[in-house]
């Protein structure tokens, strides 16, 4: 379990690492905290020669808001995230999914970034990223790119990021009003990759109807999954039981779980239902405590 | 007179007088003198050792289950800088023995690097030697095997099928061994009963998965003939049988015990890997350091535990007594079978539980598969008998609407029937089993358990509360070997101590094994300021290496407390005895008319006439005109102890004494489960755990929360799983799901004592305390919660969320059904 012989490179600024990769490209890889990568450079399952170090970018690591846009650097840890009033203010279905992220001593390295670029369907932040809307930042050495979350996350581990490129910041447009989130997961222990994950973000207008519901999925698919019929069942309407059965059925039906020593497909699709009605209804509960002011 | 060995005929086991509660130092709070050094960073492991020069090794391994190696291509490997040789099992066997069989299955060859064929994904089949393990796993990758693939078995189920592939075509059948026994009025006991009730369970392949991987260091000196080894193990004879295996004397193999090993509970044997760095060592006149990575640990080091299809049933009468039981078990061994089988014997010595049933059948399998092998683990096939006896136990009470707590109270050996024979001929020394269950019972609060229970069930969860009464077996010797195998016809597994009082009076004991983790030293201190009235603190321990120590088998079952704690009385016994022959000369009485008391010896006419320790130490040490003629110098005294109980075979029907001292565990858990997603969360545990004398209440404390999480992790998690293709599931720590702090609830634990009439202060074993009962206690919590809602209960271990799930569910097939 020692990597393959690589050189390690830690430059200060960004435009040092995107010369590094320009020049490497087909033979680096970016390390962004590490608690993937890492160990797959020890099992030999990942092999480059060059290593590229972002950790030292200062201004990697920054989350801003202003009216119009949250922006997450990509090189802001899980911890810092999870602590950031900014996150909790525009998108707090972020802040609810950190906790869930493995333990605490990899949510200290590990960062937003990382795990995005990493596209695990398994992983939590993927799948709140594309259910958020996310527009993720790539730059090279010959610009920018800016990539709807959508678009980003093609399958397992697999994005629309190029060789050449590296995802510098992650952009959400801030959520408003009463907005309440939820993240759940079942894991067959805590910090491990959930066996299903469910998170769910919406604001409850005036009226108590439901708006801007966003609902994702974790461990469903061979993606990050978004269950867009789940969503459009509960859109403008208020949260009934029926309602959410009618969600979690929808969710039932549109997912593609697959069985592995942990569980079988059957409960995996079963429980992702089951835990997408949970959420919204804690997520319900949370944009009426939003209301009453109480603090989150 | 004192450093001759001492003849076992000088103890008798009822010479032992009971000393409840006339302890000076044991059983009392004091400091666990290991921990300091381990909470500190500072233990010293196989990996902390590394002479200059040394080399490392890297496995290349089989990706098949099952293969003919056709050809190694070794060339390019060769030609990478840095690496020194590459070592094919061809070459490996011609200048060594193949590992040792337990059982007599000559055709059977197990060697450490497969030889013209691999027998599961993860054998061994070539070492790389280079500059650092990192050069050794770059060249590994460009060794070049050519595999032929043969089909393979994985469920063993299915290898006792004359139609399934046979893992060793040489021995003609997959099974190794196969061996029924009936004792007692077995068909009167059926008659007498009214029903019976039969479940089937499954207890996966899981182990105790060491920190610590296995690790070893040979150096071979040519000038000296000697082959120093240090080495993670825990292990009986590994000198002798590397010795053996490399065809050299074994007094040529020097194993140095004063390594901290990280953790076994029976895995630490390492003898494939012994043998391998050893022959490396001789044949390069290099050191050599193997430490297996978690990968080559988990699917290659042979390391796995019990494997085990059961079917038991209980004969019971109307009111719930139970008459007979019957068990049926086929293990799964892996490819090579080694000592692993030995484990389907052990449980005959505790084949009726804590229960008074006077008739058992008891019918064991032992069959090979495509998997890695298994080795002994903690209880050495006890824990998974226990859950299988109590799985059954909890179906008779469903079948008489029984309480489960009142069915097993019914059918307990009641105190005064001990010592207690049960019908596989093993007497059991002492229990109070009853009141052990009582303290359970208030230690968990049970009334306020079944409310909790009733309040989360009124509130749509699922609830349940399980119960286990379990024994733990402890001290033996391995007449599991002869039971299994009549060839092997040992009947003692001694055990030894050094004391050593020298010139200035300061107490020095000295072991002659490696620990891992079982505080040793704390326990040899307390038992020798016990016996010789010193403060433990001031006694050094060390560990002597194989060739400067003396007979020692290596702590398996509870055997330091037991049968060191012997050995420890005895030598203590003997310096006494010098003690006062020293001290009755200068008193001028007879030996006789003195008496040892708290370091002095005294004349018991006259008490205010004695000698106190420093002038007996001075006396013995540096005062021949002072001592009474003829005596030999010094206070020095090895003792080597029997085991309790031992010296006999096996009768022809299988009847015998396995192991003498029996521990015994009552465990009540109350487990809460979320229906929507079949989660496990255990709320509240409690154990009443009896080991007869306490020796440190910590380091039993310990034992009891850490075997009771291993339990846990049986019963809800850890599982070394393949897939049809023969291939491991497990690997890493991804899969193998080890409880942590999260998982592991607050566990209430109260002490009763019912001391053994066969140890030296009424200790009983502890090792494998708390692992006896979780796993069927945590079963049966879960089970009572799913039968309680209409579902089906689950006898297979691991229970995951999606098997609770399913067991909800009337579509869904059973795993009960399919096992």
């Amino acid at each position: 379990m020692k990597p393959v012989d690589f050189t390690l490179h830690q430059p200060t600024s960004l435009e040092e690492a995107l010369a590094l990769l320009a020049d490497h490209a087909d033979t680096a890889k970016v390390l962004a905290g590490g608690q993937s990568l890492v160990p797959l450079l020890n099992f030999r399952l990942a092999r480059p020669e060059h290593l590229i170090d972002l950790g030292r970018i200062r201004a990697l690591k920054a989350i801003r808001r202003d009216e119009h846009r949250l922006s997450i650097g990509a090189m802001a840890t899980h911890t810092s995230a999870g602590r950031s009033n900014a996150v909790l203010g525009s998108a707090p279905l972020i802040h609810r999914a950190v906790p869930h992220i493995a333990h605490q001593a990899i949510r200290t390295r590990g960062t937003i970034g990382g795990s995005v670029a990493h596209a695990d369907p398994a992983a939590e932040l993927p799948a709140v990223m594309l259910a958020l809307d996310a527009t993720i930042v790539a730059v090279s050495h010959s610009g920018t790119r800016e990539i709807a979350a959508k678009d980003f996350f093609v399958g397992n581990l697999i994005t629309t990021l190029q060789e050449d490129e590296l995802l510098s910041e992650i952009r959400i447009v801030p959520s408003t009003g009463r907005t309440g989130a939820a993240f759940l997961e079942v894991g067959r222990r805590r910090g491990d990759f959930a066996l299903v994950g469910a998170g769910t973000q919406l604001r409850l207008a005036d009226d108590g109807v439901v708006k801007d519901i966003k609902i994702c999925l974790t461990g469903v698919s061979g993606r990050p999954h978004r269950a867009e019929e789940a969503e459009a069942a509960l859109q403008g309407k208020p949260v009934t039981q029926e309602l959410l059965d009618t969600a979690a059925e929808s969710v039932r039906d549109s997912v593609d779980p697959s069985d592995d020593l942990h569980a079988t497909a059957d409960y995996r699709r079963d429980v992702a239902g089951t835990l997408v009605a949970r959420a919204i209804r804690a997520a319900s509960d949370d944009a009426h405590r939003v209301t009453k002011g109480e603090c989150t | 007179m004192t450093t001759d060995l001492v003849d076992e005929s000088s103890v008798v086991e009822e010479k032992y007088p009971a000393t409840v509660g006339s302890h000076v130092y044991l059983s009392k709070h004091a400091s666990v003198r290991e921990d300091r050094r381990f909470v500190a960073g500072e233990g010293r492991y196989v990996g902390d050792i590394e002479p200059p020069g040394t080399v490392h090794v890297a496995i290349v391994t089989s990706p098949h289950p099952h293969a003919v190696i056709r050809s190694i291509e070794l060339d390019e490997a060769l030609d990478l800088p840095g690496v020194i040789t590459v070592l094919t099992g061809d070459e490996l066997a011609a200048d060594t023995e193949p590992l040792r069989q337990y059982l007599d299955v000559p055709e059977v060859q197990w060697r450490p690097l497969a030889v013209g064929a691999t027998r599961y994904a993860g054998e061994w089949v070539a070492a790389v030697v280079a500059e650092s393990r990192a050069l050794a796993e770059d060249g590994a990758e460009l060794v070049m095997v050519d595999y032929e693939p043969l089909p393979h078995v994985i469920d063993p189920e299915w290898a006792v099928d004359p139609e399934a592939p046979l893992v060793h075509p040489a021995h003609g059948s997959n099974i190794m061994t196969e061996r029924s026994f009936a004792w007692g009025d077995v068909e009167g006991n059926r008659k007498r009963a009214t029903a019976s009730a039969t479940v089937r369970s499954r207890w996966n392949r899981n182990s105790t998965v060491p920190l610590e991987t296995f690790g070893v260091i040979a150096e071979w000196d040519q000038h000296r003939d000697l082959l120093d080894v240090w080495a993670s193990i825990q292990m009986p004879q590994f000198p002798e049988q590397v010795a053996a295996s490399l065809r050299i004397p074994s007094n040529q193999v020097r194993v140095h015990f004063d390594v901290d090993v990280g953790g076994s509970y029976g895995v630490k044997r390492g003898i494939k890997h012994g043998v391998l760095v050893g022959y490396l060592a001789r044949r390069l006149r290099v050191p050599v350091k193997f430490i297996e990575d978690r990968t080559e640990n988990m699917n290659g080091g042979d390391f796995h535990g019990p494997d085990r299809v059961f079917e038991v049933e209980i004969a019971y009468t109307e009111t719930g007594e139970f008459t007979h039981i019957r068990i049926d078990v086929l293990d799964d061994e892996g490819a090579y079978p080694g000592r692993s089988p030995l484990q389907l014997a052990k449980p005959i010595g505790a084949i009726v539980g804590p229960y008074r049933i006077s008739s058992a059948e008891y019918n064991a399998r032992a069959v090979t598969t495509n998997k890695t092998g298994q080795v002994a683990v903690r209880g050495f096939g006890q824990a998974p008998t226990n859950y299988a006896i109590e799985a059954a136990v909890d179906a008779v009470a469903r079948d008489l609407d029984m309480d489960r707590l009142e069915l097993r109270r019914k059918n307990f050996i009641p105190p005064e029937e001990f010592p207690y024979r049960i019908p596989s001929g093993t007497e059991y020394d002492s229990g109070e089993y009853a009141a052990v269950l009582d303290n359970a019972i208030e230690t968990a609060d049970l009334e306020a358990l079944l409310r909790e229970r009733d309040s989360i069930r009124a509130s749509g969860k699922l609830a349940g509360i399980g119960v286990a009464s379990c024994l733990e077996p402890g001290g033996g010797n391995a007449i599991f070997e002869n039971l299994m195998n009549p060839r092997n016809d040992k009947t003692t597994f001694p055990e030894a101590c050094r004391i050593r009082v020298d010139g200035t009076g300061a107490v020095t004991a000295i072991i002659s094994i490696s620990s891992a983790g079982q505080s040793h030293e704390t326990m040899v201190a307390t038992l020798v300021g016990e016996e010789l009235g010193v403060d433990p603190d001031t006694v050094a321990v060390v560990r002597a290496d194989s060739l400067s120590g003396f007979p020692s088998q290596s702590p398996v079952g509870s055997r330091m407390a037991i049968v060191l704690g012997r050995a420890i009385h005895a030598a203590a016994d003997l310096i006494k005895t010098k003690l006062r022959t020293i001290g009755a000369h200068q008193l001028g009485c007879s030996f006789e008319q003195t008496e040892y008391c708290r370091t002095s010896v005294v004349d018991s006419n006259d008490p205010d006439r004695r000698i106190a320790w420093d002038e007996l130490v001075a006396i013995a040490h540096r005062k021949q005109h002072k001592m009474p003629p003829g005596m030999e110098p010094g206070l020095e005294v090895v003792h080597v102890a029997h085991t309790p109980r031992s010296g006999t075979l096996a009768a022809p029907d299988g009847t015998v004494q396995l192991y003498p001292c029996y521990s015994f565990e009552v465990h009540l858990v109350l487990a809460e489960i979320d229906p929507g997603t079949g989660k496990v969360d255990l709320t509240k545990y409690a154990i009443s755990h009896d080991c007869g004398t306490v020796i440190n209440p910590d380091v039993v404390r310990g034992m009891v929360y850490g075997g009771t999480a291993h339990g846990i992790g049986v019963a809800l998690y850890e599982q070394f799983a393949f897939n049809r293709d023969g291939q491991p599931l497990s690997g890493s720590f991804m899969d193998y799901l080890l409880p942590t702090a999260h998982e592991v609830p607050d566990i209430v634990e109260s002490e009763h004592c019912t001391p053994s009439p066969l140890t030296s202060h009424g200790q009983k074993g502890v090792g494998e305390a708390g692992y006896m009962g979780a796993a069927a206690a945590v079963a049966g919590a879960i089970n009572d919660a799913l039968v309680a809602a209409g579902g089906r209960p689950v006898q297979s271990l691991p229970i995951k969320p999606s098997d609770i799930w399913s067991a909800l569910r009337p579509t869904s097939s059973s795993r009960e059904d399919r096992s």
